[in-house]
C-alpha cells in the first residue's frame, strides 16, 4: 500500500508536479491543489521578495497533525504538503498542499483545511522585503491557543 | 542552575540565531520566559510567544529539571 501523506520542509523549489504525482490514485477522481505564491505588494507597499523562518522538526510534525486530522475527517484522501524555507522573490512558490479523493467535495474542504490549519498553527515565519524602507516580520497568529489547548 | 540553549526565530533573529542563559532548576517555562524577555531587552513579542522543543510546544507551567535545547516561536503567519 502506498503512502497516504507527505510532508516536508524545502529549501529547494516546490514542484507542483512532484506534488500531484504523489496524490493520484486509480480510485480518486479529484486531485486538488493550493499553490501559495509570494505577491508583489501588502498593504500599500511595493514587496520585493520574501524570507521564509521556519522551525523545521516541529513544523513537519504539525504538518503530519494536520494531515492525519484531514484524514479523519475525510476518509481515504491523500495528502502533499511541503513548505519553502529561504528567500523567495516574487511569483515564487511558497507552499504546495495538494489533496486528493474519490469525488471532488473532499478534495476541495480538506485542502482548505489544511492550509487553513498550517497558517494558525505551523512555526513558519515571514520576513518581507520592501522596495521601500526596512524588511519587516509580519504579525500572525500566537500559538499560546495551541499550547493551551 | 541548568542551562539553557535557546533557539530564536522569526521577529527574535536580530538577537542572533541562539541565546544561552542558566536558571534554576526546576523552573517553570513561564519563568524561564521572564529571564529570556530580560535577557532580549523587555521585548514584548516574547508575551504572544510560546517556548518548544522539537516535538511539542510547552506549557507555561511546565517544569524544568535538567539543561534543554529550547525555542522561542513568536506569532506565525506561514503561507
Amino acid at each position: 500500500m502506498s503512502a497516504s501523506i507527505h510532508v516536508s520542509v524545502s529549501t529547494d523549489t516546490l514542484n507542483i508536479q512532484n506534488a500531484y504525482d504523489f496524490v493520484t490514485d486509480p480510485a480518486h477522481g479529484a486531485v486538488d491543489v493550493f499553490v501559495g505564491a509570494v505577491r508583489n505588494h501588502h498593504e500599500g507597499q511595493s514587496v520585493q521578495g520574501i524570507t521564509y523562518d521556519v522551525h523545521e522538526a516541529l513544523a513537519e510534525k504539525t504538518f503530519r497533525d494536520i494531515c492525519l486530522e484531514a484524514q479523519n475527517l475525510w476518509e481515504g484522501i491523500k495528502i502533499y504538503m511541503s513548505h519553502y524555507k529561504g528567500q523567495l522573490g516574487i511569483g515564487g512558490i511558497s507552499v504546495i498542499i495538494a489533496v486528493s479523493s474519490p469525488h471532488r467535495a473532499e478534495s476541495f474542504d480538506a485542502c482548505r483545511y489544511v492550509i487553513e490549519e498550517l497558517k494558525k498553527r505551523a512555526p513558519v515565519w515571514k520576513q518581507e522585503h520592501y522596495e521601500h524602507g526596512p524588511s519587516e516580520w509580519l504579525p500572525g497568529h500566537s500559538l499560546k491557543e495551541v499550547s493551551s489547548g | 542552575m541548568i542551562t539553557i540553549h535557546m533557539k530564536l526565530f522569526g521577529g527574535f533573529r536580530k538577537f542572533g540565531e541562539t541565546l544561552d542563559f542558566a536558571v534554576p532548576i526546576g523552573s517553570t517555562v513561564a519563568a524561564i520566559k521572564a529571564v529570556l524577555q530580560k535577557k532580549l531587552n523587555g521585548d514584548g513579542l516574547v508575551l504572544d510567544s510560546v517556548l518548544a522543543n522539537d516535538s511539542a510546544i510547552l506549557r507555561d507551567s511546565d517544569v524544568l529539571d535538567s539543561d534543554a535545547e529550547l525555542s522561542i516561536l513568536p506569532p506565525v503567519c506561514g503561507g
